[in-house]
């Protein structure tokens, strides 16, 4: 089932929830809506499983719209953030209640509930109330009473957050396999930026009610179309300066570490304040730096050893600090905190945004 | 590197004298020992046994074989239970639309659906009896008015007990289920909504059940004081209930067989209050469930009809709750007030003797009151931190016994005090000093406060006192430092409740009061069943004045929810 939001205002009272998101999930994807807390993202999957009306503009699924359709009638299956299992049922009443809800005659519930409960992997755990679950248990409880209706969309508001983190990576993966199995249409929400890297075919970054980039993850790591976005997914050094040059896609900018090039998104000119981001795994300390056409002096400050990486903390220049990570120790030269290093990279591993505010 | 100041601290903290709280605590274990454990024991042990001493059955077998007392009791049985169910209809419909809806007057509703409570039962059935009597305001109306030829039966018999006791107990239910309703998370609701379950549906399968703890808690509350209620059902003219053959057989004095009947009766209903209260307790516990809050269920506008249907429910309800003010301020002014719909000229003589004249009810009730209030400071403020904090022995019988308190009819402690200090200990004859008025008001409120103060001090995180305590302060340090200054307010308003509960007691004191003891709230009977109407609603107004404030207090200090406060389960 294709989902799509045309021009969706949403208000309460003074704030403006969600201020114009417009979205086209495509049939069996598995989209996520990340962001910080407070960005829109929630009151997004609550206006499209039907617990709010858009103030403005539409909900459709395919080609029918859902204004003014209640959550029950839409198909849809939802798991909540604390998984609102109902404590005074047991666990296969909690998974029965919508079918008996739907008038599925007795004889049907028991089949259905026990192949909902194999599919989550709680077989013989259906006579338990949901207080006497562990955490991870109770969340596939969550899971299969939302999906034993047959949703044509299943809703996922922030279903990990509650969890340990063993647990969630395993939940993690079994959540992204159920979905590929089912094909089924998935909304997730997360403000954890790993899992939706993990889990997601795409993406859509939002902050203040607004979509700032929709992409798979490949594209928001690599090629983040806002300031905002770079800092949010992953890690990103960020170094602040002045448009020296500009030109053919690159620019130029003075920096307190010295003068950077990187690739230049969205408009800027001479002059302009902008900042630059670089990832820390594209950045070379010293020797094995061929290619490398930038090259900034420093002197490392931390030198903290990860085993499958060294993570630097390079001081070039008056208050710029830049987290530098080397993979693979072995086959590189390794420095200690004091040692005087040339940081290197290439110009094209580097983005310039105009300055504005990060967070 | 500082090893000798390490090594002097050391010596300061093995100095610090080690009293085991048992003894800190001994006080209080004495005081419930010799003020409730033992009045109970007596009035059990009475019930079943001779005038000499030796145990028997007679008087249980001679109750159970009088056609007389067993159709009392299952009067009394179907007068409690119309009560729960008149209770349960308001107060539930009450709760759910000040929670769940926004409706014009809203907030006001919520305030004024407090207020029944601070009207004493004693009071409110009097101020009933003005209005809608037989020669009431209403009655008179109709007949010169509409030509009605007999006055309308509104309230002597059945009907009428049922009515008062509705209108007075409903308030107890709804603020136990506010509570409750509001900390039920959305997303329980939302979740079944999602799969279709809407309106009456959603309420009966997932928001019933989940507020049954509050539910249990408030009902068999109502169930208990409409049981033990003696005075509501006298004064419209009903007198075979359990609670008023009690009271009868009690204050006649004369036949030592029905004197004896009278004290059955009381092990009887206590026993009864035992039995509801454990049968609440185990529903309770086995529907308690940690649910805990993330986003409250939004309250929904109201449109259309039933924006103004909301408003004119609580109205009506809230008129009728609100029929016994009127009927007690008019007869408190009224001068020489019979045969017509209000009093036709005003004076304010009856004020004045009952403040003034005779000042005896309101200057004892503020003697009693004040001395319980410093009793319940002394003795349950402490109780509700043992229970708290403490894992002293025999901590969880104390707290049955407070929550036992709660639910025993006043009638039976009045007897149960009667039988239990009527006897020299240590040379003293207890019933014959005045002390034991205050001390028995204490005792019956006490549990008000001890709520409180476990409530306040479970609000109140343990590794705050903790931390204290780890940079070295001492135990009384931490008590005034860190405690006391969160606290105060819940205690506080825990004591007030107690006091205004106190000032309206009037069944354990009507027995056991020596003439020069009395009470307002006696003062109100012996004024009312002497036909001196005017002083009986003066006193009354006077008394519902001091509770309106007492409450307004308790109100003030804690914000709005105290529906813990009345619940007779969990806690």
């Amino acid at each position: 089932m294709q989902v799509r939001l045309d021009g969706v205002v949403k208000r309460f009272k003074a704030v403006e929830a969600m201020a114009g998101v417009t979205l086209t999930i495509t049939e069996g994807e598995f989209f996520t809506l990340l962001g910080p807390s407070g960005c829109g993202k929630t009151t997004t999957l609550r206006v499209i499983a039907g617990f709010y009306d858009p103030d403005v503009g539409g909900v459709f699924f395919g080609d029918v719209p859902m204004n003014g359709i209640p959550p029950a009638d839409r198909g849809i299956g939802i798991v909540f953030q604390n998984y609102a299992l109902w404590p005074h049922m047991t666990v296969f009443d909690n998974i029965a209640y919508g079918l008996r809800i739907k008038k599925v005659p007795a004889a049907n519930i028991r089949p259905q509930v026990a192949a909902v409960l194999k599919q989550v992997g709680l077989e013989g755990l259906q006579d338990r109330t949901p207080g006497q679950l562990s955490g991870g248990q109770q969340q596939r409880v969550a899971v299969a009473r939302a999906l034993v209706l047959n949703p044509r969309v299943l809703l996922l508001d922030e279903p990990l957050s509650n969890l340990d983190a063993k647990v969630r990576a395993r939940l993690r993966s079994e959540i992204r396999r159920l979905q590929q199995d089912l094909h089924i249409t998935t909304i997730y929400v997360t403000h954890d930026q790993e899992e939706a890297l993990v889990l997601s075919d795409r993406i859509a970054v939002m902050d203040n009610g607004r979509v700032l980039q929709i992409g798979t993850p490949v594209d928001l790591y690599e090629r983040p179309a806002t300031l905002f976005v770079a800092d949010f997914i992953g890690t990103n050094n960020l170094i602040p300066g002045t448009i020296a040059e500009i030109g053919e896609g690159m620019a130029s900018l003075t920096t307190r570490a010295g003068v950077l090039r990187g690739v230049v998104v969205g408009s800027l000119e001479r002059g302009a304040r902008a900042v630059a981001a670089i990832r820390p795994e594209n950045l070379v300390l010293d020797d094995s730096a061929a290619g490398a056409d930038v090259v900034l002096r420093g002197r490392v400050v931390i030198a903290q050893y990860l085993g499958s990486l060294v993570r630097y903390e390079v001081e070039a220049g008056e208050g710029v600090s830049l987290q530098v990570d080397v993979s693979d120790p072995k086959r590189h030269r390794r420095f200690t905190p004091g040692q005087e290093v040339a940081v290197r990279f290439h110009a094209a591993s580097a983005q310039v945004f105009a300055a504005g505010a990060i967070a | 590197m500082t090893p000798p100041a390490v090594a002097a601290a050391q010596p300061v903290v093995l100095r610090r004298l080690r009293v085991p709280g048992m003894v800190w605590a001994l006080p209080i274990y004495l005081f419930l020992l010799v003020f409730i454990v033992f009045p109970l024991y007596r009035l059990f042990a009475d019930a079943v046994t001779t005038a000499d001493g030796v145990f028997t059955l007679d008087h249980l077998i001679d109750f159970a074989n009088d056609p007389f007392y067993r159709s009392a009791l299952v009067n009394s049985l179907i007068v409690s239970g119309g009560t729960v169910v008149g209770c349960i209809v308001i107060g539930f419909t009450a709760a759910f639309l000040l929670v769940r809806y926004d409706f014009p007057g809203r907030e006001t509703f919520s305030y004024l659906t407090m207020l029944p409570i601070i009207m004493p039962p004693l009071v409110g059935i009097m101020g009933l009896v003005f209005v809608l009597g037989r020669a009431g305001t209403i009655n008179v109306i109709l007949m010169d008015y509409f030509g009605l030829q007999k006055p309308i039966n509104f309230i002597y018999g059945w009907h009428g007990v049922l009515l008062a006791m509705t209108m007075h107990y409903f308030p107890l239910i709804t603020l136990n289920l506010v509570d409750g309703l509001s900390k039920l998370d959305a997303s329980l609701e939302e979740a079944a909504e999602a799969m279709g379950a809407r309106g009456l549906r959603k309420i009966r399968d997932i928001v019933m059940p989940l507020v049954t703890p509050g539910f249990v808690s408030g009902a068999t509350l109502v169930f208990i004081l409409a049981f033990a209620d003696f005075a509501t059902p006298l004064v419209v003219g009903l007198q075979n209930l359990v609670a008023s053959q009690a009271y009868l057989n009690i204050v006649q004095y004369v036949d030592q067989r029905l004197f004896k009947m009278g004290v059955v009766i009381g092990a009887l209903m206590a026993m009864m209050a035992i039995v509801f209260l454990l049968i609440a307790q185990r529903i309770v516990g086995l529907r308690e469930y940690a649910v805990l809050s993330y986003r409250s269920v939004e309250r929904k506008p109201l449109r259309g009809v039933s924006r103004f249907l909301a408003p004119a429910f609580f109205v009506v309800v809230l008129v009728v709750a609100f029929l016994p003010y009127l009927g007690v301020t008019l007869a408190a002014f009224g001068k020489a007030w019979s045969l017509t719909p209000f009093p036709t000229r005003f004076t304010l003589s009856h004020l004045d003797t009952v403040l003034h004249l005779t000042p005896l009810y309101v200057i004892n009730t503020l003697r009693w009151s004040a001395l319980a209030a410093l009793f319940i400071l002394v003795v349950g403020v402490p109780l509700g931190w043992i229970l708290a904090r403490s894992n002293l022995p025999g901590k969880g019988a104390m707290d049955a016994i407070v929550t036992l308190v709660l639910a025993l009819p006043g009638t039976a402690i009045g007897i149960a005090y009667i039988r239990a200090f009527h006897f020299p200990i240590l040379g003293f004859v207890l019933s014959r000093l005045w002390v034991i008025m205050p001390l028995v008001l204490a005792v019956r409120r006490m549990p008000y406060t001890v709520r409180a103060t476990f409530a306040s001090m479970l609000a109140m995180h343990k590794s705050m006192e903790e931390s204290a305590a780890s940079v070295g302060a001492s135990g009384l340090r931490i008590f005034k430092d860190i405690t006391a200054p969160q606290i105060w307010r819940g205690v506080l308003a825990g004591m007030l409740f107690s006091l205004m509960f106190v000032m309206q007691e009037a069944a354990a004191t009507i027995l056991i009061f020596l003439p020069g003891w009395e009470t307002m709230t006696i003062g109100i009977f012996t004024y009312y069943t002497s036909g001196t109407i005017g002083q009986a609603a003066a006193l009354g107004l006077v008394l519902i004045l001091l509770c309106a404030a007492t409450l307004y207090a308790a109100y003030r200090l804690t914000g709005a929810r105290m529906g813990g406060l009345f619940g007779s389960g969990g806690g």
